[in-house]
């Protein structure tokens, strides 16, 4: 092989007159028992990296499962306040909020497990009225048919609903919490 | 390495192996040394390149020299670990203290080897890319182009590295007093 930069190949017969096997390896006992502590290792390392693995897809479930239960705390929370702050354009508005805070109320537990007296005595309240006004809205529906008396009761009964909401909420997050 | 060793081998026995290793293992961590220098990271090489031999061993079929084959794995290694990230991180470190690293490679032990003692040495002053582009071309036999694929680099890079080193490697040759002689003290 022609080389400007060694033309008379001096390097490469140096090179190649180098003895081939001059150095001193370990003996085989100690390959044996390297190998054995590198296979330890990497099966240690595998229960690690497996370990940390399921931490992080567990850690990522309960994060996702918490954005998504928020997410939709939110947006019950969101759809009774509307109902309840503003004038619903229709009455199907409130109706349909209203039965999707009820909905995200018969999911929680009837019975938080830890539940401070005044919280309790205000979901109990609000439950009570709430069952005054479909007790009024059911006798008024059989009596006179829909009218101006039905839309503030069905108004009175989504601030209400949206208050019922909006302690439980507070106990939901109270109990995250702890 | 007769056959009936080599299917001992390949079947576990560990007596074949230790056959096996008695017989190629001088050489490849002669051959690693020069690769990649002396030190932990020769022997870990090395046993990597051991474990890979015998994890690798049914796939060996015969058509070349157990030697050779094990050679290319071995030149493989070395070739991953020079081009490893974390090896050019270490570069700059080594840059610092050059004198000292190649002082501590070890050298050719053989007795009565003076000359072979002597390019060791030199070899050892170089950079390990260097090392292995001189080495590579002039003893393995491979072309620029070659080189320049095994280090993912251009072709001028393989030429540059070692026109370089020739001449670094010829000044060691050089006898004292001359130009050639007085640049192995210049860095």
């Amino acid at each position: 092989m022609h080389n400007e930069s060694d033309p008379e190949h001096e390097v490469a017969r140096a090179l190649a007159a180098l003895p081939a096997d001059d150095a001193r390896p370990y003996d085989w006992p100690e390959f044996q028992r390297r190998r054995a502590h590198a296979a330890r290792g990497r099966r240690a390392a595998g229960a690690g990296v497996f370990a940390a693995a399921a931490v992080c897809a567990v850690a990522a479930v309960a994060v996702l499962v918490r954005l998504d239960h928020h997410a939709e705390v939110r947006a019950v929370t969101a759809a009774a306040r509307g109902t309840a702050e503003r004038p619903p354009p229709r009455e199907a508005a409130a109706a349909a909020g209203a039965a999707a805070a009820e909905r995200w109320l018969a999911s929680l537990p009837r019975e938080p497990a830890v539940v401070r007296v005044g919280t309790r005595a205000d979901v109990l309240g609000l439950e009570d009225r709430i069952a005054q006004v479909d007790d009024l809205l059911t006798a008024d529906d059989a009596g006179r048919g829909q009218g101006a008396a039905v839309l503030v009761l069905q108004r009175e009964r989504a601030r209400l609903v949206s208050s019922l909401v909006q302690v439980r909420y507070a106990e939901t997050l109270a109990n995250e919490s702890r | 390495m007769p056959e009936a060793v080599l299917a001992r081998a390949r079947a576990g026995d560990a007596g074949a192996q230790e056959l096996i290793y008695t017989a190629v293992a001088p050489a490849t961590l002669t051959l690693i040394r020069r690769f990649v220098g002396g030190g932990a990271i020769c022997e870990d090489l090395f046993q990597d390149t051991m474990v890979t031999l015998y994890e690798r061993l049914a796939q060996f079929r015969g058509e070349a020299p157990l030697g050779a084959w094990l050679r290319q794995i071995a030149i493989s290694k070395c070739l991953m670990y020079l081009r490893s990230p974390w090896r050019r991180a270490r570069l700059c470190l080594a840059a610092l203290d050059h004198d000292s690293s190649a002082a501590a490679i070890p050298l050719a032990t053989a007795p009565g080897c003076a000359e072979a003692i002597d390019v060791e040495r030199a070899l050892a002053h170089l950079a390990p890319t260097a090392r292995a582009v001189v080495w590579l071309y002039e003893v393995e036999g491979y072309s620029h182009e070659e080189i320049a694929r095994s280090f993912g680099r251009s072709v001028s890079f393989s030429k540059s590295q070692l026109a370089r080193a020739h001449v670094r490697l010829r000044a060691w040759f050089a006898p004292p007093g001359t130009e050639s002689h007085a640049q192995r003290i210049r860095p």
